[in-house]
């Protein structure tokens, strides 16, 4: 083992991290009064913490064998070089580039790793944008128009990457091109274990020109808790939290716990009473929560914070259309409504009905899915 | 001390004429049916024999052998009693065998010498070669319809007997009353709002496209499907005659007249299995439930419930219109040109199927749409989506039209389809689609979009094509056909389980 040069406390970190059955809050037992390096070392004793204890209580002394036995078959030098050679950062808090925002968090990652635009963890007003994965249309066109909005605005997204809400966010701030803050994604499994996987795209876009952030290692698979504990650092790193389409148990709700616990104020998008997809938001309303209209709402009360944001430029309208097809227009509403519902309601005959519909549906004023029909928004 | 007597037997829906040969000799009585009888054939000594001395008529205390004829020919039922006993009286004397000459026997004994009815009398009246037939009472209708050029219809042995000799003149034939269908088709006035589903039902009825309706539970699938027939047209002498003789084949009961003039209606339960679909059996072939419904609508409820290897089979008879169901022992061949409909709930939540509208995970939705497969998906032309209706149209809306008024179109469009030389347009060859179905240059532009969209499939453009010519014929268009009509056909063809994207942009 080449030992002329020390290796770097995020080197003990990630070894750390790397251990079995490791989580945050064994981490900050394990580091509450001792550096990294000393760490492992009673680690790789099979020492008995009496810290560890107080989290972990009667499983203590098998944890702390399984513990000896993976720290004595990992190599603490490898494991970083593998990493130095993937170009990912590693942060622990004492690193210069840890984000302020998480110095002060009441439960700090204790090592972020990161890979992308470091640029996206400047002292720069952040936005994250949460949500529903099994969002609707309606829900996933906002999302799309904040994250690019925000992004134009200077404003850098942050989201969880997963699918329907936080996706859409993402690929909003990704479709700008040029000038605009590179958003974050914070996932909860390793850089290298892409999920979901049909994220695929969006996630090694963001590693491009955005940045990923993960406080897990290399190599971890996707654990029910771990989204929970990821959805904290979302609101941790953000200036505020903008639920766009909830169920009524959905996991974004842990994301404004804690973005209230952080006191991080929560915006929620308004949405029909009678979707599902929106029942969780609009409780957040009932509840105090901000009510997002218009993107101006949330960035005045950025500037109103002190940060800096650009005038977002206004979106070019849709042209004007002829009477027919503004009737079938106001007959469809602003919900998913099928073909024969539609022609229920407009009264029109079933092939002018279908005409209409099929130029509405070219010139993007209606998108038409598994035979329903959905009205888009009237920008561009 | 011999006789031959004339009968059939039914193979499949045909029937096949049988000789009945008996032979009665001196030894150990005995009684021994030889060539192929099935079970309820052999059973037949039990009932010839009751059915004989319950009739004062003797019982030969000898040795018996009946032989059917051809003997690699299977025979079912019980549809040769009559010629049994008529063959044993003949062997022994009792009746001479001139007065039997040129006569079948059809139908089965009671044990008290009554002549009860046979299923498939229609086929085996048509298969018998003789000029004269003897049929039960019940089975005066049907065979009616084949008309063999004597018929005689009896209620029991005693008085076959008693007419074959002479002693008195037989039973005199009733008119056949003149009652149409089995059951009345329900009007399509009773189904309120539903604009775009009546108008699909519409369609599927003048082209004869089949058709899947996609809706929650309680949205009215089963009521709209049940008032297809009823917009159909009266059978055609050879389809009305080939729906019979399957339906008698069957046992299935038919209208007094004895052939069935409607188009039927057959919902088989998503319980059924491959041969109860297609048709099939182990010794006797059996047609099918799209048999049953040849000429007619087959309407699979719950078409997710389906067990997907049951529903692939009906793949191929809804291409050639035929089923060819082969065993070991042979094969039969049914008719089965269907109009197929089907409904089924869009995701098994039982939601509306509207993005975001349902509880069911993508994973989930995805695994309900694989049990029907994407083949027979395709063979639906017409695929549409079918709500809860408005509560003010159940409650106030005018009725709709009267299945009247739409079969009126319906018949007016299949006329055109006529003079294209087809019954209607499904049917239509992909050569003759492009000689009827041309289309203008927008509509053209229209399709290549799709299909470069990769929303329609080759086969399925020229669907849409069919599709848009019978939209065109209902509303009385002529010349190529138009962009709104291609429209209307598109989106009368919705993709039910496509996956929602998650990313926009």
């Amino acid at each position: 083992m080449p030992s002329d040069s020390p290796l770097p406390a995020e080197a003990w970190l990630n070894a750390l991290s790397s251990l079995p059955d490791m989580g945050p809050a064994r981490l900050r037992a394990l580091l509450a009064d001792r550096q990294p390096e000393q760490a492992w070392r009673a680690c790789l004793q099979g020492k008995p913490l009496p810290e560890v204890e107080a989290v972990v209580g009667g499983r203590l002394l098998t944890l702390t064998a399984a513990w000896a036995k993976a720290a004595g078959q990992l190599s603490v030098s490898e494991l970083w070089s593998q990493l130095v050679k993937q170009g990912v950062q590693v942060m622990g808090r004492e690193h210069s580039e840890y984000p302020s925002c998480l110095r002060d968090d009441p439960d700090p990652p204790l090592v972020l790793f990161a890979q992308g635009d470091l640029q996206a963890l400047a002292p720069a007003p952040r936005v994250a944008i949460v949500g529903t994965r099994r969002c609707t249309r309606y829900g996933s066109e906002v999302a799309y128009e904040l994250g690019k909005t925000l992004t134009t605005a200077g404003v850098s997204v942050v989201s969880g990457l997963a699918l329907g809400i936080d996706a859409a966010a993402h690929a909003g701030a990704m479709a700008v091109k040029g000038e605009g803050q590179p958003p974050v994604a914070v996932v909860a499994t390793g850089l290298d274990v892409i999920y979901p996987k049909t994220n695929g795209a969006l996630w090694r876009q963001i590693a491009e020109r955005g940045l990923l952030v993960s406080e897990c290692p290399l190599g971890t698979t996707p654990a029910p808790w771990r989204f929970p504990a990821r959805n904290r650092i979302i609101a941790g790193l953000a200036d505020a939290v903008v639920v766009v389409e909830s169920h009524e148990k959905g996991g974004s709700l842990y994301t404004v716990d804690a973005a209230i616990e952080r006191q991080r104020p929560v915006f929620a998008v308004p949405g029909p009473i009678r979707n599902p997809a929106s029942s969780g938001t609009n409780r957040l309303l009932a509840d105090g929560a901000i009510p997002l209209c218009q993107v101006s709402d949330l960035l005045e009360q950025l500037e109103g914070a002190g940060h800096f944001v650009n005038e977002p430029a206004p979106s070019p309208v849709r042209a004007l259309l002829p009477p027919q097809h503004q009737q079938v227009l106001e007959a469809m509403g602003w919900e998913p409504v099928s073909l024969n519902t539609l022609a229920d309601r407009c009264g029109l005959s079933p092939v002018d009905l279908s005409a209409a519909l099929s130029a509405l549906v070219r010139s993007g004023w209606v998108t038409a899915e598994r035979g329903f029909y959905e009205r888009m928004s009237n920008t561009t | 001390m011999l006789a031959a007597i004339s009968s059939a037997t039914l193979l499949g829906v045909r029937g096949h004429p049988v000789s009945v040969e008996v032979h009665v000799a001196n030894g150990l009585p005995a009684f021994n049916v030889v060539g192929l009888p099935d079970t309820s054939c052999r059973e037949a000594r039990d009932r010839v024999r009751a059915a004989l001395e319950s009739s004062g008529l003797a019982w030969p205390n000898q040795r018996i052998t009946i032989n059917l004829a051809p003997t690699g020919v299977p025979k079912a039922g019980a549809v040769l009693d009559l010629a049994m006993a008529v063959g044993l009286l003949v062997a022994c004397g009792e009746i001479e065998p001139e007065l039997v000459a040129g006569l079948a026997f059809l139908g089965e004994l009671g044990l008290d010498g009554s002549l009860r009815p046979v299923a498939g009398a229609l086929p085996l009246v048509d298969a018998i070669e003789e000029p004269g037939v003897v049929v039960a009472l019940g089975n005066q209708a049907e065979a009616t319809v084949v008309g063999p050029e004597t018929l005689y219809c009896v209620p029991d042995l005693r008085s076959l007997v008693r007419a074959l000799r002479g002693d008195e003149p037989w039973p005199a034939v009733a008119s056949i009353p003149e009652e149409e269908s089995l059951e009345d088709d329900p009007d399509l006035a009773e189904v309120r709002g539903q604009r775009m589903a009546r108008f699909a039902l519409e369609v599927a009825a003048a082209g004869a496209h089949h058709l899947l309706l996609i809706g929650p539970p309680g949205a009215g699938k089963s009521m709209l499907a049940r008032r297809l027939p009823g917009l159909l047209p009266d059978l055609t002498q050879a389809v009305a005659l080939a729906s019979s003789r399957i339906r008698s084949a069957a046992g299935e009961p038919l209208p007094s007249s004895g052939l069935l003039r409607r188009p039927p209606w057959r919902a088989p339960h998503h319980g059924a299995s491959a041969a109860a679909l297609v048709g099939g059996g182990s010794m006797v072939m059996r047609p099918g439930e799209v048999s049953l419904a040849h000429g007619g609508v087959l309407f699979l409820d719950e078409l997710g419930e389906f067990a997907p290897s049951v529903l692939d089979t009906l793949r191929q008879p809804l291409e050639d219109g035929t089923v060819r169901v082969s065993r070991a022992f042979g094969s039969a061949e049914f008719p089965a040109q269907v109009l197929l409909v089907a409904a089924m709930n869009p995701c098994p939540c039982g939601g509306s199927g509207a993005p975001g509208g349902c509880r069911c995970p993508e994973s989930t939705r995805a695994r309900y749409a694989r049990r029907v497969s994407g083949p027979l998906l395709d063979r639906f032309d017409l695929r549409v989506d079918v709500q809860r209706p408005n509560p003010l149209d159940l409650l106030s809306g005018d009725p709709g039209e009267s299945s009247e008024q739409v079969a009126e179109r319906v018949t007016s469009a299949r006329r055109r389809a006529e003079e294209r030389g087809v019954v209607a347009n499904a049917e239509l060859s992909p050569a003759m689609v492009e000689q009827a179905a041309s289309l203008t240059e927008e509509a053209t532009q229209l399709l290549k979009a799709a299909l470069y969209a990769g929303t329609l499939s080759a086969r399925g453009l020229h669907r849409v094509r069919k599709v848009a010519l019978t939209i065109g014929d209902l509303s009385g268009h002529h010349g190529p056909l138009t962009a709104d009509l291609i429209d209307t056909a598109l989106s009368l063809r919705i993709d039910p389980f496509h996956p929602v994207g998650h990313a926009v942009g």
